[in-house]
């Protein structure tokens, strides 16, 4: 018995064999099943995803679609740029290969690792991570002789915009610069170190610009080599945009605004193609391609006159007299102006106790003064008198009919609409009642208004196209748009067109060095107070008035010669006196545009 | 010292062979996994020669764990296990930092891990506590045993090394099952444990929540760290029935497998010899396992039945977590496959375990 009992207890315990012998079965079956599900069941799936994995597609850059101008001339092209890629899994050092990689091309270590580790999650272990976008040839030849104790490191070629006029056409083209990830989850496309339109054109036409990839599929062999590639799909290329700009005119115009601050468009009044739309000063567009440094980009930002303001669409502007034609045109559609009418300008108006001058105050104003006088000479008591007679509700509505207030719809980004006020308006930003005094201001284009370059030369362009309001547009196969009619009857819209033309012909019209031989030429001059001049500025002799509290200067004028007619604004900013700060500019484009003759600027 | 000739004859010659055929299809694979490598002409060590090499080391270890009788074991069993409770303070006093983790002890010639010998320690006295005791295992004895192995793995873990840690209190945990506890523990246990897992969540590491996530969900980050299950899945799964034939793994030779030459190893394995092949080599190790089973039923007396069960539960673990990890059944956890993953102390461990399970076999028509 006992000897039974102790060799019991000598015995290994059954039920744990048991288990044990249960565990050894339990995991055969669970592998076996397994097992079977992934090589047998599934087999065929995984075998074509591990061909996948063996045959690299790789995608074929599409060219983005030139851009030229009217006459064909190129303005952005596409030029071979190497970049330096980094194939992870070939590299055995990576920490030490970004150390060299700094040391060859002067490069911040922080940056380059900054870099990899940003891309790195983004980038297959084999395929190139690129480091730096653009190698400069020195870089090349350096990183050509060391590649061999570098494994890993390998140089790609990728297509970069190039622009051929950067300055000159900074702020139509815009630029391109690499997707940054925002972009990357809006277009799908779009891969890591692709550019896209950032600014301008390149922005607004960057689904058509851009094209479609195209793409090529490889073997790769056990070291990684490529063998037998094969194209899938040839790339297609982008939409070659021809602009309506004038490259001449561009370039004539950017050369007279050369010092200034300020913007200049020309618009064929018929199509609303634009021949011309320059804004000084500018920028260069192949900076932002090649990357921006920091200093680059502070200077950019910093600089008193800013750069990268599109002056003709984002600036707005009180109109200053170039409103008249408007106050006028609102006037005569009312049934409220009497062209005959005369008034007596003795220099300056009372309202309340308040007196509102007339720019010709000194001289004891204009005596009796009729429409056609008041806008030749530009006599600023006639639409005081016109202004308070129709108030605000009837001039706001024409202004806005004409297109002021509301963006023109110009295919370029960030425009601005400008401000024509209302008493809502007022209300609603001032917490003020509208004042007959306002009134006043509004009706010679000071106060609240504001206008942009572009809103302007739509307007002058309607007055002589019958009354259509056009969209402006850029690419020279478009079509006109008529946006829509001035609420003018034809009769008044002469009226105001020779309202132009005598402010150039006249003996005392204010635009007469507009003057062209056998070119019809209207033209409206402009003083755009920047502040309410103290006695002690309005004594100081012109050269003395600190450059920011001069006035802007405007030039809203058309010429035509048979079916061309051109609608053709300039804006100065403080630029004094409309007529000599903005009026050579607009002269030289005239004679460019019908006598061919290059008026270079007096220095 | 004369071998008695009977010791030669009972020794489980089944067990020798097996654990040779499984080491040289491992070093075969590795081959495999490491061969792109020479012919690239790029120096990096050739892992099957040094596999090689560690393996002819462990037979040398084997065979020293065969000869001396195993009871000796039973005597030395606490004193060894207070010197390995010992070093693991040193380490925490004086271990060397490598990678975050205070692991290793620098003896001059090699970095030693206390840890691996921590596992065999407690498998030794696991068998002499276990061995001792008459009925199953009610909650106090439960305790006692636990708390026993709860001393190593907690300095372990705190090294921190989780792997190791639960490798040795799963080991515990595996010899108690196979001694049996009382109904009412089973019972306990089969509520408490499951019930009681989640809240192990808030002890991981973020990089181990991850990889958890990661394997409810590899789909989510492909090229990140769903890379390897999706990859290993890739691999295996092309091998269909036939396999690619030796050194032709597309998903191995173009180096789209990750650490396929340690812890993915059966992958490269699977994409090269296909469903004949796994087949074979699952049936291989569910043998091993079982002729260990084998021996614990027929050794000589407990403390030897459950030595051989304790090194079963070693190798059991490791087959079910890394198979388990590389068929996308269970997160990923860095724990290789016995014989077939690159790994020189691994190896020798895995030898002298099996030694001492031989030494075992080869006693059990000795009497005392």
């Amino acid at each position: 018995m006992t000897r039974l009992t102790s060799q019991s207890e000598q015995q290994p315990p059954r039920q744990g064999l048991i288990l044990l012998q249960l565990l050894v079965l339990g995991l055969f079956c669970l592998f076996a099943l397994r097992l079977w599900y992934l090589q047998i069941h599934r087999g065929e799936d995984f075998a074509l995803k591990a061909r996948e994995n063996q045959l690299r597609q790789e995608a074929i850059f599409a060219p983005r679609g030139l851009i030229r101008d009217r006459d064909g001339e190129l303005l952005a092209v596409n030029e071979p740029a190497y970049a330096l890629g980094l194939v992870r899994e070939d590299c055995r050092d990576i920490a030490g290969t970004l150390v060299q990689v700094s040391q060859w091309t002067g490069v911040p270590l922080e940056t380059l690792r900054e870099t990899y580790a940003k891309r790195r999650l983004r980038v297959k272990p084999f395929e190139p991570l690129i480091l730096i976008p653009d190698l400069t040839f020195e870089q090349m030849t350096v990183f050509e002789a060391n590649k061999l104790d570098w494994p890993g490191l390998e140089i790609r070629i990728h297509p970069r915009r190039k622009y051929i006029h950067g300055e000159l056409m900074a702020h139509v083209l815009g630029y391109v610069a690499e997707a940054n990830e925002a972009e990357m989850k809006k277009i799908p496309e779009l891969a890591l170190g692709d550019d896209v339109g950032k600014l301008g054109l390149e922005l607004m036409l960057e689904e058509r610009l851009r094209g479609d990839k195209g793409l090529m599929q490889y073997e790769v062999d056990v070291n990684g080599r490529r063998l037998d590639a094969r194209i899938l799909q040839q790339p297609r290329a982008g939409y070659e945009a021809v602009l309506s700009i004038d490259l001449g005119l561009q370039s004539l115009i950017m050369d007279w605004l050369k010092d200034e601050a300020g913007s200049v468009v020309v618009m064929d009044a018929d199509t609303g193609h634009l021949l011309a739309l320059v804004s000084s000063p500018s920028f260069d567009s192949n900076s932002f391609t090649a990357g921006l440094s920091p200093e680059q980009w502070a200077q950019l930002r910093d600089n008193p006159k800013h750069p990268m303001q599109n002056r003709p669409i984002q600036s707005a502007y009180p109109p200053g007299s170039v409103f008249k034609q408007v106050v006028a045109g609102a006037g005569l559609a009312n049934d409220m102006l009497d062209p005959e009418e005369t008034v007596n300008c003795t220099g300056a108006m009372k309202l309340g106790n308040h007196v509102f001058r007339c720019w010709r105050w000194r001289y004891g104003g204009h005596g009796k003064t009729d429409l056609e006088k008041a806008l030749t000479e530009s006599c600023d008591v006639y639409f005081y008198k016109l202004g308070k007679r129709l108030g605000v509700d009837r001039i706001s509505e024409y202004a806005k009919a004409c297109g002021f207030g509301e963006r023109t719809g110009i295919m370029l980004p960030h425009e601005r609409s400008g401000i024509i006020p209302t008493r809502e308006w007022k209300r609603r930003t001032r917490g003020e009642r509208w004042q007959g005094g306002d009134d006043l201001n509004l009706s010679i284009g000071q106060g609240f208004t504001l206008v942009t370059p572009l809103q302007v030369a739509r307007f002058v362009a309607s007055v002589i196209n019958g009354g259509r309001l056009l969209k402006p547009e850029l690419l020279k196969d478009r079509k006109a748009t008529v946006q829509r009619m001035l609420p003018s009857k034809p009769q008044d819209l002469q009226l105001l067109r020779e309202g132009y033309i005598n402010t150039v012909d006249a003996p005392r019209g204010t635009a007469r060095r507009l003057r062209t031989k056998g070119v019809v030429v209207g033209g409206k001059t402009g003083t755009a107070q920047v502040v309410r001049l103290t006695d002690e500025l309005r004594d100081l002799e012109d050269d003395e008035i600190p450059y920011k509290y001069r006035d802007h200067a405007w030039m809203a004028a058309f010429a035509e010669k048979g079916e061309r007619k051109y609608a053709i604004v300039a804006m100065i900013e403080h630029g004094l006196h409309g007529s000599s700060g903005a009026g050579p500019v607009v002269k030289a484009a005239i004679e460019y545009l019908f006598n061919g003759k290059i008026l270079k600027k007096k220095e | 010292m004369a071998v008695d000739r009977r010791l030669i004859f009972h020794i489980n010659w089944q067990l020798i062979g097996l654990t040779c055929i499984l080491f040289l299809a491992g070093v075969l694979n590795l081959y495999s996994a490491s061969g792109y490598r020479l012919e690239d002409g790029m120096s990096v060590s050739p892992y099957y020669q040094k596999q090689l090499v560690w393996g002819l080391m462990g037979m040398v270890g084997m065979l020293f764990f065969m000869l001396p009788n195993y009871r000796h074991l039973k005597t030395m069993a606490w004193p060894l296990f207070w010197f390995t409770c010992l070093l693991l303070i040193a380490v925490f006093f004086a271990g060397k930092t490598i990678y975050g983790a205070k692991r290793w002890l620098d003896l001059g010639f090699m970095n030693f891990q206390p840890s691996e010998l921590a596992k065999i320690s407690m498998l030794i006295v696991g068998a002499r506590i276990l061995s001792k005791e008459k009925e199953p295992l009610n909650f106090t004895r439960l305790a006692y045993v636990v708390g026993v192995g709860l001393i190593p793995a907690a300095m372990v873990i705190r090294q921190p090394d989780l792997g190791s840690g639960l490798s040795i209190l799963l080991i515990l945990g595996g010899m108690i099952l196979y001694r049996g506890v009382t109904g009412r523990v089973f019972k306990t246990m089969l509520v408490a444990i499951p019930a009681l897992l989640p809240l192990s969540w808030f002890f991981l590491h973020d990089y181990q929540k991850q990889r958890i996530l990661t394997f409810l969900d590899p789909a989510k980050d492909p090229l990140g760290s769903g890379y390897h299950i999706l990859q290993s899945q890739i691999a295996i799964g092309s091998g269909q029935f036939w396999g690619k034939g030796f050194l032709e793994g597309t998903q191995s030779q173009l180096r789209f497998l990750p650490e396929k030459h340690t812890d993915f190893a059966i992958a490269v394995f699977g994409e090269e010899w296909g469903f004949a092949g796994t087949m074979i080599l699952l049936f291989l190790f569910c043998y091993f396992l079982y002729q260990m089973v084998v021996i614990a039923r027929d050794a000589k007396d407990l403390f030897g039945s459950y030595l051989a069960a304790g090194v079963f539960f070693y190798f059991f673990w490791q087959i079910l977590i890394n198979m388990g990890m590389v068929l996308g059944l269970m997160p990923v956890v860095g724990i290789p496959l016995p014989f077939v993953s690159y790994g020189g102390s691994a190896t020798l461990v895995n030898f002298c375990l099996i030694g001492m399970v031989l030494n075992v076999s080869m006693r059990r028509f000795l009497f005392k």
